[in-house]
């Protein structure tokens, strides 16, 4: 076990709480699995060192810097610091059908509920979802009623500080026929660690539209996941941004675990410096009639790294599946690297299923009509570049969000294209 | 304002124009007329500069300067449009962006101070009223899923924002339904004026009813082979380029 695993543990009080037996089981897991090295499977382009280097010496906990509004947009807050919900920044008032416990003051029978999705849908094999099981403290569970349509996002901050560690954990159930909107944000460059999972259960015929949004530079440590389990015609659509920082993990799963599911995915991300990003998605098809649309795209600058490992598995019994897998990659600098790896697992023989990933080139058509406007060559460049990564920001639902995102990644752009 | 002298020009290995000559005074209307393949849009891309197109020989003077020295963007600062025959789609770059940026770069070298957000707004709002496009076609990707007609449409409305000395029109027609050539003969007429020149390249004539030319020529085999005025126009819509005995010289030189 890692030297940093071995005092994170110590740190944290081993209070007993109604989560003990699945956390107890967690560490066994994560006891009996040895700790990842450039040659374990999952982890060949991204080192766990920087970890190790940390200072085992947390400075006093820094107050809470303000947490900027997403303009235009009303939301139920969540607000945590460095895992602790803030109580007093959070929405309390909440509309009918939708219910928002912290695990301290979750009643007993919603705890049986709670039980039966901690660290279920979330499969074993991710060693820091493991971490997340046995460490998480102010786990928050939302639940929306069937039918219920809320009618404005939930936005759940992660805000950390300078020299902290912080485990996240945050379960979503959404009723039979109910509609949400969910924005996860992550905010705070200095050197910290998080570890964040999130665990989303989608019933029959539930909408969710999700965001996250790690637009973290500097110091962070971000290891993190978001699994989603879809019902009998759930519907998914699921946007995540992502910068680089120190380093940052993130692993997706999604589930067709009912008939015709539509799961739509799409991730940016936009690396600068010495950045390192690392995306793994894995799709489970289980059930027959399911569609799963991916897009991942992304600029690498400067000498930042990305990975990305996208896995669809069709099961044998999900005949007429559609899954479409695309990665698109444009390399700004020599010293930037770029690992992208597609898996297609296929047991079914009536699927569709089809993947593409391909480092981007500017097609010199576009750039032509461009400049027979009057638009400079580099401006254009400019401007296809990032369009690459805005046609997928344009297909985010909520353009109120892609509003308020489109300035930033653009001047994040910029920067990149400046180095 | 163009004088193109006696040019020679391939792509790859090809000779597609042969001797070509043509000048346009300011606020003239001239018209190219000619069979598929005969290099109107060859004349076209070469004029504004794209690549891959080699010239051989001769000269295009554009007011004061040497038009093949200069470098594609240029020409459109200085003053050079083209309509394209089939425009690009480019997602995720939206219309409204890519004609603010291209406004701007303009004005920068008229020496003018660069459109605010919202004062272009309201430019692109008039012009997208002018070609009678829905406003939402600001926000969507350049041509992304735009229909044929939307295309040339969104082209003319360009046009309209970048008031432009020389426009080119390759079939700005083609395509259209008979409302929408209206709108985009209209688009045209309204920027016609005593200093702004056109090329109107067309196979119907039918345009020619909306947009009177003061010239008409007719393109074959590399070169313009008959000039005349509108009449030469109606001569061809009868009769084809069989009077023209075009089939006897493409054969001649194949
Ligand atoms: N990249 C190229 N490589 C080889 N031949 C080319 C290329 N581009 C154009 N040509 C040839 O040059 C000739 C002239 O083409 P051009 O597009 O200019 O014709 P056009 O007069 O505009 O025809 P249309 O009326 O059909 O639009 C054609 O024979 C065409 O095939
Ligand atoms: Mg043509």
């Amino acid at each position: 076990m890692s030297a940093w695993l071995q005092q994170a543990l110590e740190r944290s009080q081993a209070n007993q709480d109604w989560l003990t037996p699945s956390r107890n089981r967690a560490l066994a897991a994560l006891q009996s699995t040895p700790w990842p090295s450039r040659r374990t499977e999952g982890w060949k382009y991204t080192s766990l060192s920087a970890l190790e280097q940390l200072s085992a010496e947390a400075p006093a906990e820094q107050p809470l810097s303000e947490i900027p509004a997403i303009e235009g947009l009303d939301c139920l807050e969540l607000v945590f610091l460095n895992g602790q919900l803030q109580s007093d920044l959070s929405t309390l008032q909440l509309p009918a059908g939708v219910r928002i416990d912290s695990m301290a003051s979750l009643p007993p029978e919603q705890q049986v509920l709670a039980t039966t999705q901690f660290a279920n849908i979330k499969p074993e094999r991710h060693l820091f979802g493991l971490v997340n099981d046995v460490l998480a403290q102010d786990i928050v569970f939302i639940q929306l009623d069937d039918g219920c349509h809320l009618p404005q996002p939930i936005r759940i901050v992660h805000q950390s500080t300078e020299g902290q560690q912080s485990h996240q954990r945050v379960l979503v159930r959404l009723g039979h026929k109910a509609k949400a909107s969910l924005i996860e944000q992550f905010l705070g460059n200095q050197s910290s660690v998080t570890t964040a999972f999130t665990e989303l259960d989608l019933a029959e015929d539930a909408e969710l539209d999700h965001y996250r949004l790690a637009l973290q530079s500097g110091q962070a440590l971000h290891f993190g996941g978001c699994h989603f389990c879809l019902h009998h015609r759930a519907q998914l659509n699921s946007t995540l941004i992502g910068y680089g920082s120190a380093l940052s993990r993130t692993d997706i799963d999604i589930i067709h675990n009912g008939e015709h599911a539509h799961a739509k995915l799409n991730a940016i991300y936009l690396l600068a410096e010495s950045e390192h990003f690392d995306l793994h998605s894995t799709i489970e098809h289980a059930k027959p009639n399911g569609t799963t649309e991916e897009n991942v795209r992304g600029i690498v600058g400067d000498k930042a790294n990305a990975v990305f490992n996208g896995r669809i598995h069709i099961h044998r019994d999900a005949q007429k599946t559609l899954a479409e897998l695309n990665n698109r990659n444009l390399l700004l600098s020599r010293r930037g690297q770029i690992n992208t790896k597609p898996e297609l697992e296929i047991y079914a023989d009536d699927v569709q299923c089809a993947h593409g990933a391909t480092v981007a080139e500017i097609e010199e058509q576009a750039l032509y009509y461009l400049r027979s406007r009057g638009i400079s060559r580099s401006q254009a460049l400019i401007m296809l570049n990032f369009g690459f990564i805005q046609e997928l920001v344009n297909q985010m639902p909520n353009q109120q969000l892609a509003a308020w995102l489109q300035p930033q990644l653009r001047a994040r752009f910029k920067e990149m294209e400046v180095q | 304002m163009l004088t193109i002298d006696n040019l020679h020009a391939r792509v790859g290995q090809q000779s597609i124009l042969k001797g070509l000559n043509l000048q346009i005074k300011p606020g003239e209307v001239h018209a190219i007329m000619g069979p598929n393949g005969a290099g109107k849009s060859t004349l076209s891309y070469l004029l504004s500069g794209r690549d891959g197109y080699e010239v051989e020989g001769g000269s295009v003077q554009f007011m004061d300067d040497d038009l093949l020295e200069m470098e594609v963007e240029d020409r459109a600062r200085h003053g050079l449009f083209l309509a394209f025959q089939y425009p690009v789609e480019i997602p995720g770059v939206s219309n409204m962006e890519f004609m603010k940026e291209s406004v701007n770069a303009i004005r920068e070298q008229r020496g003018e101070e660069p459109l605010s957000a919202a004062e272009f707004l309201k430019k692109a709002k008039e012009a997208c009223k002018q070609v009678q496009l829905p406003l939402d076609f600001l926000k969507r990707g350049v041509n992304e899923g735009f229909s044929g007609g939307e295309k040339k449409r969104n082209e003319i409305m360009q046009m309209i924002l970048l008031e432009p000395k020389l426009c080119i029109l390759d079939e700005s027609d083609s395509g259209l339904d008979i409302d929408a050539l209206q709108v985009v003969a209209s688009g045209v007429n309204s920027q016609r004026n005593s200093e702004r020149s056109f090329l109107v390249i067309t196979h119907y004539q039918r345009l020619l009813d909306y947009i009177k030319p003061d010239f008409v020529h007719i393109l074959a085999n590399g070169k313009i082979v008959k000039s005349g005025d509108a009449s030469l126009a109606l001569k061809v819509e009868k009769e084809g380029y069989a009077f023209l005995g075009i089939e006897a010289t493409e054969e001649a030189s194949s």
